[in-house]
């Protein structure tokens, strides 16, 4: 299948071929990687992209995926509206 | 590993890579970048990047002016989104207006054009914002934002075709010293030997002089920041609310990035807290009736690596040969990036500075007492 057509990152539209690009230029580390494509920075925050970006960086360079998939999560998990927060105060227990 | 290199910079973030981008420009390309964890992991990736020269000193004025001009051409050389969309201070207080009017003129003496702007030329700069609390605006035209991430990694990507060595994962342990001269530094994976280092590793610097007996009060303060999902463009300045030190900018890439103040003890880990999510809401829902139906996709917390007079140090150091430092920027590094890097670039090869008073932020000042002044209080 084309790569070009492979879609990985369907948040930010960033295909199979827009990854190997990139890891041929240079960009041999998952966290410079993401940064770079924006690759798990949308709505889903790397649920559905980053396994798959760090399996296509091991087959890639060698390296074990152990090694190379080491993301960081951030919160709120799943995207919210801020209405959510509003006319509320969180005071810590 | 022994590595043997004529220049040897700690910390590849903006500043230590900016620096490396104006030695290679001049030829100079034997350098290494040792990093200890990924590139830009520290400040750089998480700042709100904007950029402007509204400052109230002399040096952070000059420097900024440089920066800005800097910066076009740093975006068409490596192709980093950048766009000069203006701040605008949001001021809600009589007293706060009287402040900014000194401020303004002491901007016009610096050729900065600001101005106090009417909440309807708010509005108009600005379509959907409320303005019911505000009393007056002011409006810094060349003031502007750019891609942090590309920034820095088009310009890492630049360097290294150039010949420069970048090593990550690689912490370093502490400097190696002779007769009064650094010759190398110790990392976690041997010595790189060096005839010159630049130390530009955040508040990490402080830990890497520490092991030479050089003491920079350099404290850690953490700070927390969100982004929304992207949307189409709606305004371009950035939006600083004076009253709650709290500030509202839609990047370049689409999403609204807040940050907001919440007390923080210097040099604890950068650590989220809920309440933050709460205080940036009920500020800025407050302006946008729109907000409260946006979804926040992120949280994190990044740092400013504060100096007692909140100024960066920036220049050679006097005790040891050979050593230099860029780094103390409170919350102002990714801005200055451009200028610094040039700054420290001919440092390093002992030509002459084209920034007047940068003199002023040396590593000495705090020692021999001579700390920055700022013309009027902010903060």
């Amino acid at each position: 299948m084309d790569p070009r057509k492979v879609i990985v990152c369907r948040c930010e539209n960033v295909s199979l071929a827009n990854i190997e690009e990139a890891i041929d230029k240079g960009y041999t580390d998952l966290e410079s990687l993401k940064r770079y494509l924006r690759i798990g920075m949308g709505p889903c925050q790397g649920r559905y992209c980053l396994v798959l970006t760090a399996k296509i960086l091991a087959r890639k360079t060698g390296k074990k995926f152990e090694e190379l998939f080491m993301p960081m999560n951030r919160p709120p998990l799943t995207p919210i509206e801020f209405k959510f927060f509003m006319n509320k105060s969180f005071t810590k227990r | 590993m022994t590595l043997k290199t004529k220049l040897l910079i700690i910390g590849a973030g903006i500043i230590g890579v900016m620096t490396a981008k104006f030695l290679v420009d001049k030829g100079f390309n034997d350098i290494v970048i040792v990093e200890k964890k990924y590139p830009g992991s520290g400040g750089t990736y998480r700042c709100a990047t904007g950029i402007r020269a509204s400052f109230t000193s002399l040096e952070h004025v000059e420097l900024m002016k440089r920066s800005i001009n800097l910066w076009p051409i740093l975006s068409k050389q490596h192709n980093i989104p950048y766009k000069r969309g203006g701040y605008i201070w949001l001021l809600s207080r009589p007293e706060h207006v009287e402040l900014f009017k000194k401020i303004v003129d002491f901007h016009h003496k610096h050729d900065i054009p600001t101005k106090i702007i009417s909440p309807e030329e708010i509005r108009e700069i600005v379509p959907t914002i409320r303005t019911d609390n505000l009393l007056a605006g002011v409006y810094d035209p060349l003031a502007g934002k750019a891609s942090c991430f590309l920034s820095l990694l088009n310009i890492l990507e630049y360097i290294k075709k150039k010949g420069v060595k970048v090593i990550i994962n690689t912490p370093v342990y502490k400097l190696v010293t002779r007769n009064h001269k650094v010759v190398g530094a110790m990392t976690s994976k041997g010595v790189i030997e060096a005839e010159k280092i630049l130390v530009a590793a955040g508040h990490g610097s402080k830990k890497i002089l520490d092991t030479i007996g050089l003491d920079l009060p350099l404290e850690n303060i953490p700070k927390h920041a969100l982004i929304t999902e992207a949307y189409k463009p709606l305004f371009d300045p950035l939006l600083i609310d004076w009253q709650t030190s709290s500030y509202i900018v839609q990047v370049l890439h689409g999403g609204f990035l807040i940050g907001a103040n919440i007390e923080e003890k210097p040099n604890t880990p950068p650590t989220n807290r809920i309440d933050y999510l709460f205080l940036a809401a009920n500020i800025w829902t407050k302006y946008f009736p729109w907000l409260p139906y946006v979804r926040v996709l992120r949280y994190w917390t990044g740092y400013y690596v504060m100096t007692p007079d909140h100024h960066p140090v920036i220049g050679p150091v006097e005790e040891y040969e050979n050593l230099y430092v860029a780094t103390g920027f409170s919350g102002h590094g990714f801005m200055m990036s451009p200028a610094v890097g040039e700054a420290m670039a001919n440092y390093i090869l002992g030509q002459k500075q084209n920034i007047p008073y940068i003199e002023n932020l040396s590593p000495e000042r705090f020692t021999k007492g001579k700390l920055v002044k700022e013309i009027a209080v902010f903060g």
